[in-house]
């Protein structure tokens, strides 16, 4: 008889929702008893613990990662006729922030060792019109921030954390999202932390950034009657943010073990492709576990054939979208980047994988490359 | 008797609410919370109940409105005509596009006086909001007719109003575009924030799909910078059980109206706006205007009736607007109404003794 076929989803997001399901569902049906859906207590009692968790002395629940970027750069007082640095191998809203701030995003080119923001060519990218740096610490591994912050602090620039895929992560003790000005983050679905939909959080201990924050988030409301500046609606769900303090919970048991597995993928695949490694000082928590493969569209049909569902972060940089065509950049003008969208590849990586799966998803690469 | 302005609690029985827990149950099983299908048969639902050919669901009912503007390519250097007594977020929306609100004065149903829009428009004018304040569909025919005389677009402000309709047609229907709030004291609401827009126009709608969601056309491709404003799964689970309910609580809330309406009619101190008959209103707020309303605000508060105001404040004269340059005086009407109105519990769970009993207090605060 045949073997019974193994599948390897690239997510899992039902298995890991089940083993937490009555506490969520206690907590959601704790929202529903009270009827306090807009800005309910659980709102603020995310933020708290949030806040304890990053380190920080605020933390304000948004509506989703992007609008965390948004506001925080509105907030630092981005607009029209500015510039926001940030790197171009990232999600496409690590740029949009500020274009839709009516800025220009800048990009800096990343390091082949971390694939982020490589500060030697930082400087080289600042003008008098910059008002952020944002560096992204990409797939849960923080950028190099030391020399970021420093070069931010000699040009008297504030620079924002896209801590969007890092929840958890630390440089040199420090969490991800405490380093920076303020660190922005989402808690989409597929995040270590998440919702259960849509949701975000912005992490300061700048007072005066935090006080204007929960207004920009509620209309620019000072109180129920007075608006103090025109602003949107980008708060933070009272049902997810009970469903999020919730996950915040396990979150660090469920970090160990995707570390666990990352530990086990590289053992097993070092001498096939080039795995991450963490850099000194640095506690990556593998969001994305991602590989620098030869001939990757050719590993990806294998490992499909074999029922292990890869994926790509990303195809496309953001400066070669058809969105950021009126920028002018040519593929090649970050030649990491460039070089690098070809070969990344992000293998599936949750602590729910079966020792039968975590054995498809090595074999599977290893055979690819007849090894 | 306590009457709360806030009927949250009253919403679902025990058994409805563990079946909508049920739906909730069966989502996390699937899995799917980013755009999932309780997300699509909300909007394909949403679009039928309007009679519209496209719903698209948002973050929030100012998200609606504001991708609304958008897909029109409103932006700087336009100016947006709207009325000033409404929520915040119906100028905020326009500023937010970094258009400009040109506000107009309100009638006595507190809805925007079409008669001075034509005057209101301006060389930069590109789109008249009205809004649907408090539930009421405002003169719909007017107001088209003054458009597409002057070939301006319409955005109905349908925030509060699903269930509306004027001579038959659902509130949101006659504009080029509308949004809808889902907020929780909204006719149409979930368990948290949510928000609609519907439109007839493909290419506006197909934009909207995009922009809402990063401008991606796939996973891996963005055609424009778009933002994040999807309608959280989630709560198109909620909002597809209220969409069952919704005709039947507005139903309710006129009946209460009505109820209110006549019992309060020969208190002098009391004005009770017209209500023509060719309107269908939500009254998402029942509201009237009352004489030594602060006092009687006190008094409501100590006989337990919670009674609001909506809002003291028009927008000409926030802090926000300084830079508009509106003084005192623009508005006289809705500066006049924004002394004396009240906003009575009006929802659709208060029992007949509940209504009674709010007539006799008023009743009982004008004797004393």
């Amino acid at each position: 008889m045949e073997p019974t076929a193994i599948r390897v989803p690239y997510v899992a997001l039902p298995l890991r929702a089940a083993r937490v399901k009555r506490e969520l569902m206690a907590a959601i049906e704790k929202v529903v008893d009270h009827g306090v859906y807009i800005l309910g207590p659980e709102v603020g009692d995310f933020e708290r613990c949030f806040a304890r968790y990053c380190g920080t002395r605020y933390a304000v629940g948004v509506g989703d990662g992007t609008s965390a970027l948004i506001l925080t750069l509105k907030g630092l007082g981005v607009g029209p006729g500015d510039e926001v640095i940030t790197a171009p191998n990232s999600f496409v809203a690590s740029a949009s922030s500020a274009a839709l701030l009516g800025a220009t995003p800048r990009f800096v080119d990343v390091r082949r060792e971390d694939m982020n923001m490589d500060p030697a060519l930082l400087e080289g990218a600042i003008s008098p019109r910059t008002k952020a740096i944002v560096p992204v610490h990409l797939a849960g591994h923080p950028a190099d921030m030391e020399p970021i912050l420093k070069i931010g602090e000699r040009y008297g620039i504030p620079v924002v954390e896209d801590a969007a895929q890092a929840v958890g992560t630390t440089y040199h003790g420090k969490r991800a999202g405490s380093l920076g000005r303020a660190g922005c983050f989402s808690l989409h679905p597929l995040k270590n932390l998440h919702a259960l939909g849509d949701a975000g959080v912005i992490a300061t201990d700048d007072e005066g950034l935090y006080q204007w924050l929960l207004k920009a988030r509620n209309h620019g409301l000072r109180s129920r009657d007075e608006v103090e500046f025109w602003s949107p609606n980008s708060r933070l769900d009272t049902l997810q943010a009970a469903v999020l303090s919730v996950m915040l919970e396990h979150l660090d048991g469920w970090i160990r073990e995707r570390r666990e597995l990352a530990e086990q993928f590289k053992a097993g695949l070092r001498d096939v492709v080039r795995v991450p490694d963490e850099a000194p000082g640095c506690f990556h928590t593998y969001q994305t576990f991602v590989v620098l493969a030869e001939r990757r569209n050719a590993l990806i049909d294998h490992l499909r054939e074999r029922g292990v569902d890869a994926k790509v972060h990303y195809p496309l940089a953001i400066h070669m979208q058809p969105a950021a065509r009126s920028l002018g950049h040519r593929p090649d003008a970050f030649p990491v980047t460039y070089e690098l969208a070809d070969r990344v590849l992000s293998l599936p990586i949750y602590g729910e994988m079966t020792p039968e799966q975590r054995a498809a998803v090595i074999d599977g690469v290893r055979s690819f490359y007849g090894a | 008797m306590r009457i709360p302005y806030n009927y949250l609690d009253r919403q679902f029985g025990p058994a409805e609410t563990e079946s909508i827990l049920d739906d909730l149950r069966a989502l996390v099983r699937t899995g799917e919370f980013t755009i999932g299908p309780p997300v699509l048969e909300f909007e394909r639902r949403l679009g039928a109940m309007i009679g519209v050919k496209h719903a698209i669901g948002t973050n929030t009912g100012t998200d609606a409105l504001i991708l609304a503007l958008k897909a029109l390519s409103i932006g700087p250097g336009d100016e947006v005509i709207t009325q000033v007594n409404t929520f915040y977020a119906t100028a905020g929306a326009i500023v937010a596009v970094g258009a400009r609100p040109v506000f107009v004065d309100v009638d006595d149903q507190y809805g925007i006086d079409a008669r001075l829009i034509e005057a209101a428009i301006t060389p930069r004018t590109k789109v008249i909001l009205p809004v649907h304040w408090a539930g009421l569909p405002p003169d719909m025919p007017a107001i088209m007719d003054c458009a597409r005389r002057r070939g301006l677009y319409v955005v109905e402000d349908a925030c509060p109003a699903t269930g509306a309709a004027y001579a038959g047609k659902a509130a949101g229907s006659f504009g080029d575009l509308a949004a809808f709030s889902m907020h929780p004291l909204k006719p149409l609401h979930v368990w948290g924030d949510g928000g609609a827009i519907v439109t007839d126009d493909d290419r506006a709608a197909r934009w909207l799909r995009l922009y809402r969601n990063h401008g991606m056309v796939n996973r891996d491709e963005i055609e424009m910078w778009g933002v994040n404003q999807r309608l959280q799964t989630l709560q198109a689970v909620v909002a597809n059980r209220v969409l069952d309910r919704v005709e039947g609580w507005v139903d309710r809330r006129i009946e209460i109206a009505g109820c209110l309406d006549r019992g309060l009619a020969d208190v002098p101190q009391v004005r009770v706006p017209p209500r023509p008959p060719e309107r269908r209103n939500a009254f998402q707020l029942y509201i009237v205007r009352c004489e030594r309303r602060e006092e009687l605000l006190k008094y409501l508060a100590t006989q337990d009736v919670e009674a609001k105001v909506h809002y003291p404040i028009p927008l000409h004269l926030q802090p926000a607007a300084r830079a508009l340059g509106y003084k005192r005086g623009d508005f006289p009407v809705a500066e006049a109404q924004a002394e004396d109105i009240v906003t009575l519990p009006g929802h659709q769970f208060l029992t007949d003794a509940e209504v009674d009993y709010m007539i006799d207090r008023v009743r009982r605060f004008y004797r004393r």
